[in-house]
């Protein structure tokens, strides 16, 4: 053995290969789940009802969105910790209890969606958003408290680690993986208060009934609290990713310790104050409110693009050190048979793509142009589809042989796995982005109209469900290859060749990076005071005009016999509400 | 080869988008390719890649570069 994570830490190992195992489960179902979609959406093969889309919609978003990313990157970072500070976790019970209680959070999330499938009561398609008036049975809710619960207590873990590492080296600057765990916890933990109070307070009583009503504007608004920063939650991982791993397998250091502290400082302040931008469509939040939330989305920028900037230098010094040469030239000195690298180099390069349409989504009146549309779909299938999910999939290589001790079953394999998934998702993205451009709907598994046809600027709308259909393609066979490595690893015998457990050292290091940027408490109040001026006035705004539990309303489980009677009920009191209100201006101006 | 063979596959890659991408750019400028022409255009592009790819950097001394290697 050459001193694997598994070599030095046993006990620990067994929970990340547990963590990962868990969230190759969720991807494989979540990833099935969207081929489905695929087909039926574009058409090209149907076998289930267009209601059960729906289902397929849900358990394809929380399966992957939320259960696979988390449970992956819950796993990394217990990694992080452990390296970088060079010690076991405090407790191994605490951290087995905290998965545990993970994975029954998940179990009982994805009982009432799987129930949607069937003629049960018991149904939960809700989308990822569930929103309200969209009504899921209360193990589903029930189910997410417990999961972000886990997580919750998961970063008690790193922090329990992270305080006794500090008082053996009080004057030690933290190791940088551990600062990037601490940094997005935090950010983690202000940023889930807003899906836990939405649930708790809201949406998991009137599920049960004890309440009659909610104001759908105030738990979206709360929702998405949460469903901007849970963005960074899983990108902050890749991030670290290629902060830490990255430079080191393109055979260099890491450009800039510092910099990389400031990019997760900014992504802890940021984050969280810019949910609303999801809402600009909303009625009932002034445009002012939008504005601001607009002004520091465009803030985030500039973490992304300090990554951009610190990655790539990077690099390009470690294919330098490779002997390249030239401006460019150095480009060809980089590891591109490793699909570690090559896969993490190619998430990198879709996510500048995905930062060019958010960009257009972040931009308030521009987003008018794609709000709601397949554009948005597009974009997330290159952020979490791409960036992340890929960055995850290629650290895999290097992680399975770390957790089981035994060597990757094959590389080119592996390499044609990252290279087809970036092959795919291009093809998948692009005709999404454009396919919102032309005002295609997401979230709607019949995208076509009686009398009304989409017009597209460039060849067909036919040409884009083509292109959509043969990216899900390609993407689903790159699944079926990494899976096909991941059962091929664990069947593998235990390998003495490894390469030892270790991330990159650094050009610029920690004492380099000024102390103010480890002032943990510092960061964390000034997050929370810009939470404080982002959203308190929206939400008490929120609040005064619908009422904490809103104006009566008729929940929707969803079902498409009540879904119509809802609708039914929506339209006589619109339009009973429209002819008072007429009757009312009438008699003003005749006044 | 000019290249590794892990480079030479991650350019043909980008052949994807480029083509992708160049089919929307063309019609700027009222060049409008058929899925077909599309086709044929990248094929004949990852042609003229490998052909560069592969052919050798310096007749006169017939050695490979050592990051081929």
């Amino acid at each position: 053995m050459t001193n694997t994570y598994i070599e030095s830490f046993p006990a620990e190992a067994k929970v990340v290969r547990a963590a990962f195992y868990s969230s190759f489960l969720a991807l494989a179902i979540g990833g099935l789940f969207g081929i489905i979609q695929t087909l039926h959406r574009t058409g090209y093969y149907r076998f289930m009802d267009s209601a059960d889309y729906y289902t397929v919609l849900t358990a394809h978003g929380v399966l992957l969105a939320i259960t696979f990313t988390i449970f992956f990157l819950v796993g990394v970072f217990t990694w992080a910790t452990t390296t970088s500070l060079d010690r076991p976790v405090e407790d191994i019970r605490f951290t087995w209890a905290w998965y545990g209680l993970m994975v029954v959070g998940t179990v009982l999330t994805a009982i009432p969606i799987f129930a949607g499938f069937t003629d049960s009561e018991m149904s939960a398609s809700v989308l990822f958003t569930f929103y309200a008036p969209l009504q899921g049975h209360p193990l589903f809710y029930f189910g997410l408290v417990l999961f972000v619960v886990g997580t919750w207590l998961a970063g008690v873990d790193w922090f329990r680690s992270w305080w006794a590492w500090k008082q053996e080296h009080p004057d030690k600057r933290i190791p940088l993986p551990t600062f990037m765990v601490l940094t997005t916890t935090l950010m983690w933990y202000i940023a889930t208060l807003g899906v836990a109070a939405a649930i708790l307070l809201f949406l998991l009583p009137w599920s049960l009934g004890l309440v009659e009503s909610v104001n759908p504007l105030l738990t979206r608004t709360l929702f998405w609290f949460f469903g901007h920063p849970v963005v960074y939650f899983w990108l902050m991982p890749a991030y670290m990713m290629w902060y830490v791993m990255l430079p080191k397998i393109s055979g260099g250091k890491l450009f800039s310790d510092p910099l990389a502290r400031v990019v997760f400082v900014l992504f802890l302040i940021l984050s969280v104050p810019t949910g609303i931008h999801h809402q600009y469509l909303d009625p009932g939040i002034a445009e002012g409110f939008k504005f601001i939330a607009m002004t520091n989305t465009m803030f985030l920028l500039l973490p992304s693009l300090l990554t951009a900037f610190t990655v790539v230098a990077s690099m390009e010094h470690g294919a330098r050190q490779r002997g390249g040469t030239g401006y460019l030239g150095w480009l060809k000195a980089l590891p591109w048979r490793d699909p570690v690298f090559a896969g993490m180099a190619l998430a990198g390069l879709m996510f500048a793509a995905a930062g060019f349409s958010g960009m257009i989504n972040a931009g308030m009146n521009i987003n008018y142009l794609v709000h709601n549309t397949f554009w948005v779909v597009g974009h997330f299938h290159l952020t979490v589809g791409t960036a992340v999910a890929l960055t995850f999939m290629a650290v895999t290589y290097w992680f399975l042989p770390q957790v089981t001790g035994k060597a990757l079953w094959n590389r080119s394999v592996a390499l044609g796995q990252v290279v087809l998934w970036f092959v795919g998702m291009t093809f998948m993205s692009n005709a999404m982005h454009r396919g919102g451009l032309l005002g295609i709907p997401r979230r709607t598994a019949e995208p076509q109209y009686d009398g009304f046809e989409f017009e597209a600027a460039v060849g067909s709308v036919g040409e884009l469900d083509a292109q959509i259909a043969l990216g899900g393609a390609l993407l689903t066979l790159s699944l079926v290859l990494f899976f096909a490595n991941v059962v091929g690893t664990a069947l593998n015998s235990r390998s003495d060749d490894l390469p030892a457990n270790e991330y990159a050292d650094t050009l610029s290091g920690p004492s380099d990076a000024p102390l103010v940027l480890d002032n943990l408490k510092l960061w964390t109040a000034i997050a929370i005071v810009l939470v404080i001026f982002a959203y308190s006035f929206p939400l008490l705004s929120i609040i005064e005009r619908g009422g904490l539990f809103g104006p009566e309303l008729t929940e929707l489980p969803v079902h498409i016999g009540l879904g119509l009677e809802y609708l039914w009920a929506t339209t006589i009191s619109t339009v009973t509400t429209a002819s008072e209100t007429v009757v009312a201006l009438g008699a003003e101006v005749n006044w | 080869m000019r290249i590794s063979k892990g480079a030479l596959l991650i350019v043909i890659a980008f052949i994807a988008p480029l083509i992708v991408e160049l089919r929307t750019v063309l019609a700027w400028v009222n060049v409008e390719l058929t899925v077909l022409e599309s086709v044929v255009l990248g094929i004949g592009l990852i042609g003229v890649i490998l052909v560069w790819a592969l052919w050798p950097q310096s007749q006169s001394n017939g050695t490979e570069s050592a990051e081929t290697k």
